[in-house]
């Protein structure tokens, strides 16, 4: 299954994708999560924030 | 079961650390009456047992708060009290979730409700970390309900002391309030150089003066200052500890309070679990990585399961005189939690 890549249009073919599943664009190096299995979709993976807490 | 009584409840029973008994036995008290198997083990932290099973789902949160009663109250929607956010908030989600859920076959939701988080002695984690060996864990600390924290900065206590022959003021002889001063200095420039090219505080080695004492007896100068470190992945403790010794000089540096820095992986079931259902009811997942120190530091390594921390609440509140927890999105949390426990 194929989709492009949101951030540079890069087509990405995964041959098992799963819901949820973090991957990186082999493209432009961006990591995309996997929000739709059949028909993949893709879009970018939730932001990295910092935080202050213990 | 009324979620927002169990944490009304709780948060009712001060319960500072070393002070988490009658909170643990009402937790355990409550526990029991929703068909959870529950007793307080011998380091006194309140357990809750959900189903058997060889397949055991951690769900490590702590009981104890930081000092100072705030009187409980619910207003407009907020639940105010010691610890409704840090991390009551976190542990009743945690019981909420799995009565909702309900036992599965194969599986054991363990609740560990731990004593003395909030102190440097993480006693409730480190003995929980020898009872159970879980395929899974979620660690009951204050993000949002929408957010997943997958690392915490490590941290080490550093204590210098420095004693010498007294000297005339007037003499070239440097003072031993001076020589710790000057350590400090060393320290800090060290930290700098090695935070040159990391502009985000995970990734930097923070170091904070904490106390510095001096004094003398009419023969003998002496100085005494502690430094706490916190430490990024990417060093260990040891690391730091071989870094600062020799810039002590002549002086005495003891290490205490020792943490090394966690950072889970996000690409595994957990993560998935939660990323899925935080979007299943219309929320947009984001991960998070703290500049404290919290249990997911001592369980992480010790049982190299997928790992998370997860809770309701602003962390900003912690440890503030305003702290209180929105009770819908507390209500939030526990559905996002119910549905992660139903899949894994």
């Amino acid at each position: 299954m194929s989709a492009n890549c949101p951030e540079c249009d890069a087509e990405i073919t995964l041959t098992k994708p799963m819901r949820g599943e973090i991957i990186v664009c082999p493209d432009c190096g961006v990591e995309l999560e996997v929000t739709n299995e059949n028909p993949l979709a893709l879009e970018l993976a939730p932001q990295e924030e910092e935080d202050w807490g213990e | 079961m009324n979620p927002v009584d169990l944490l009304h409840g709780l948060v009712k029973i001060y319960s500072p650390s070393t002070q988490e008994r009658v909170a643990s036995e009402y937790l355990v008290a409550q526990m029991s009456a929703l068909g959870f198997r529950a007793f307080v083990d011998d380091a006194g932290n309140a357990v809750g047992i959900l189903g058997e099973g060889k397949r055991e789902i951690a769900l490590l949160g702590h009981i104890d708060t930081f000092h100072g009663f705030i009187e409980p109250r619910i207003e407009d929607g907020q639940l105010y009290g010691r610890g409704s956010v840090d991390a009551k908030g976190c542990l009743a989600t945690f019981v909420a979730a799995c009565h909702q859920v309900g036992a599965r076959e194969g599986v054991r939701f363990i609740v560990i409700g731990a004593v003395e988080e909030e102190s440097a002695t993480s006693k409730g984690a480190r003995y929980a970390l020898t009872q159970y060996a879980p395929q899974f864990c979620v660690i009951g600390e204050p993000s949002g309900w929408d957010r997943i924290t997958l690392g915490y900065k490590g941290r080490v206590l550093v204590d210098y002391e420095i004693a010498k022959a007294m000297a005339h003021t007037a003499s070239t002889t440097r003072a031993a309030a001076e020589d710790a001063v000057a350590f400090w200095n060393r320290v800090a420039q060290f930290a700098a150089q090695y935070n040159a090219d990391k502009p985000r505080v995970f990734d930097q080695l923070d170091p904070s003066l904490r106390a510095l004492n001096s004094n003398d007896d009419g023969f003998t100068d002496h100085a005494t200052m502690r430094i706490g470190m916190r430490v990024p992945v990417g060093l260990t403790i040891a690391d730091v500890e071989r870094a600062l010794t020799p810039l002590a000089n002549d002086a005495t540096v003891t290490f205490s309070s020792r943490e090394e820095p966690f950072r889970a992986d996000k690409n595994n079931a957990l993560v998935r679990a939660f990323t899925n259902a935080i979007r299943d009811v219309g929320g947009k997942p984001a991960f998070t990585v703290k500049t404290g120190t919290a249990d997911m530091n001592i369980v992480g390594p010790a049982w190299g399961c997928p790992i998370v921390a997860y809770g309701p609440g602003d962390s900003a509140l912690d440890h503030t005189p305003h702290e209180h927890l929105d009770l819908a999105e507390y209500a939030r949390a526990i559905n996002v939690l119910a549905r992660v426990l139903s899949v894994l």
